[in-house]
């Protein structure tokens, strides 16, 4: 690994570290956070039971594989928000100008911004997503595939939260364009792909990325398929480079500003 | 050498305009109106390494736009910058080992980690090696007198505390040139002093070039030998402090004023005046659109 990769990578961690000691400062709300987010996120199980009770199948798949979904989801989400939980309020960071200190580093832009901050409740997300694939389909392989496939989802979300905030470089509105993008990412991510077809299912896997980040690694994780878990490491890849692409092109048309503000 | 060399530098802003009212917020809705400000206009100019500079201006008058040119914030629209032989729009990030900023109202050290940890921080991203930044640190502990609160969090130290740590964080990497952007606003008379002698330090010691924007006339006058005045996104003035000071000073003889009225912040405020008539103020520049 080349010294430049490495000190980025360094920068990163460190950051990561010290949101997480930010968040920490204030025990009990860190440890209610993400006690509550799990059990935010297992009321929605309920509901799958009680759907499933009706109907043996949903959509093709059974409790045990919208489990995936649901824990697949939960866990790449929970990744991106405790890595890189800034992209997701990067048009607010470009709209009022708070770029400045993070251009005078000498890292990437990008990298450090994104990892700038950290959702505390996040790590209540992928510990959930752990837990569901522990408690309803557990094998080595597939917590293995699970563990991988939770970061190219967190990365494949992560970028596509970029590629829609750097819209906010040219378009103050894309600010709400580009968030309803990425929380129907989100949203759809939990229901399995076989309740959608038509232009739904054109959308979903075309339009917002969230064929890629979550129903191709389910489908790999009920049926190993190597050349489907290679298309989702190169639209991985390819989607970060679109997104970085993207969003140092529109750096260049970024305008500051003189507002007051703190790192807090 | 010089450090800083800037040619024909010019910066424009588009920045939306809305009539009044909620029928001015309809039709801006569906007639948007851009006002193009030009923050920045040809300016030229150069400072040499190791010298002191103070670029000062009226507010609106270009010289956050200008800092933020020179440090690789912003790319200019026409014109070249290069500092240390770096062409911040092409090098921005080998250009950020070689200075320092600090911005008087931008916080950049995280509030709830102590100043060592900062520290810390800053070292990392200047990949500085772990046994190094030790040494670093203990050595600007020692030089700035942050003993007593290098393990409180940043929080909870008094904004003249906070001052010297955002300065001492941007020293770190031993920076070349450092620009300060109001240094010293909101302080106490005692503190801005120990600020200043601070830079003064660091630019006899170091030999660290300072280019300083302030609207204290104290910060001016005790550290810097040349002073460029902006307005309008133009320099209005370029020249030494002592030629400038007694250029006005004849030149209030003639007028039979005694030379004691003649301070370095009258004639400063007379510039603005007159400056003020030819170049009202300009919006701060908002986010093109």
């Amino acid at each position: 690994m080349s010294t430049v990769v490495k000190n980025q990578l360094r920068v990163c961690l460190l950051s990561v570290k010290y949101n997480i000691m930010r968040a920490m400062v204030n025990r009990v709300a860190f440890l209610m956070n993400i006690l509550f987010m799990i059990l935010n996120n297992a009321s929605f199980i309920i509901q799958w039971l009680i759907l499933l009770g009706l109907k043996p199948e949903i959509g093709g798949y059974t409790l045990r594989e919208i489990m995936l979904f649901w824990g697949l989801a939960a866990s790449s989400y929970g990744l991106a928000n405790i890595f890189f939980a800034r992209a997701f309020s990067l048009p607010n960071l470009i709209i009022s100008g708070k770029l400045d200190s993070f251009l005078v580093q000498p890292k990437s832009v990008l990298l450090s911004v994104i990892t700038s901050a950290t959702a505390s409740s996040a790590i209540g997300d992928f510990l959930y997503g752990l837990a569901i694939i522990c408690a309803f389909c557990f094998s080595v392989q597939r917590l293995l595939l699970f563990l991988l496939f939770a970061v190219t989802g967190a990365v494949i979300i992560t970028a596509f939260a970029v590629l829609m905030g750097s819209l906010s470089f040219w378009f103050v509105k894309a600010e709400v364009f580009g968030s309803n993008m990425v929380n129907s990412t989100i949203n759809f991510s939990t229901y399995p792909d076989g309740i959608f077809d038509g232009a739904a299912r054109f959308l979903l896997y075309q339009v917002i990325p969230v064929g890629m980040a979550i129903y191709r690694p389910v489908h790999v994780m009920i049926s190993f398929d190597l050349t489907e878990l290679l298309m989702v490491l190169g639209y991985a890849v390819l989607l970060s480079a679109a997104a970085a692409f993207l969003f140092y092109r529109g750096l260049r048309r970024y305008s500051s500003s003189n507002l007051m503000e703190a790192r807090i | 050498m010089n450090a800083i060399e800037a040619r024909d530098l010019s910066k424009t802003f588009r920045v939306k305009q809305k009539e009044k009212g909620m029928a001015g917020s309809l039709k801006a809705v569906f007639r948007p109106k851009l006002q193009e400000i030009r923050a920045v206009d040809q300016i030229s100019f150069s400072v040499e390494e190791g010298e002191m500079l103070a670029f000062i201006g009226p507010n609106g008058a270009g010289k956050s736009t200008t800092i933020k040119m020179l440090t690789g914030i912003l790319f200019p629209d026409e014109g070249q910058v290069e500092v240390l032989g770096i062409d911040p729009v092409k090098n921005r990030r080998k250009l950020a080992y070689e200075i320092g900023t600090v911005f008087g109202q931008k916080e950049q050290l995280w509030t709830h980690l102590t100043p060592y940890d900062n520290f810390r921080f800053f070292g990392a991203i200047y990949d500085i090696p772990n046994s190094d930044i030790e040494t670093r640190i203990r050595e600007l502990a020692d030089t700035f007198d942050l003993g007593s609160f290098l393990n409180t969090p940043v929080r909870n130290l008094s904004l003249g505390q906070r001052i010297r740590c955002e300065i001492t964080a941007s020293l770190i990497h031993k920076p070349r040139v450092l620009f300060l952007d109001e240094p010293t606003i909101g302080l106490d008379p005692v503190v801005k002093e120990s600020i200043r002698e601070l830079i003064m330090r660091m630019n006899t010691e170091l030999h660290t070039t300072v280019f300083l924007t302030s609207h204290d006339v104290g910060d001016i006058e005790k550290l810097c030998r040349r002073i460029i005045i902006v307005n309008g996104g133009r320099i209005v003035l370029d020249d030494s402090m002592e030629h400038l000071k007694s250029h006005y000073l004849h030149r209030k003889h003639k007028e039979n004023a005694q030379p004691s009225e003649v301070t370095l912040e009258s004639i400063i405020t007379e510039i603005y005046k007159a400056q003020s008539l030819q170049h009202p103020e300009a919006p701060e520049p908002g986010m093109e659109v």
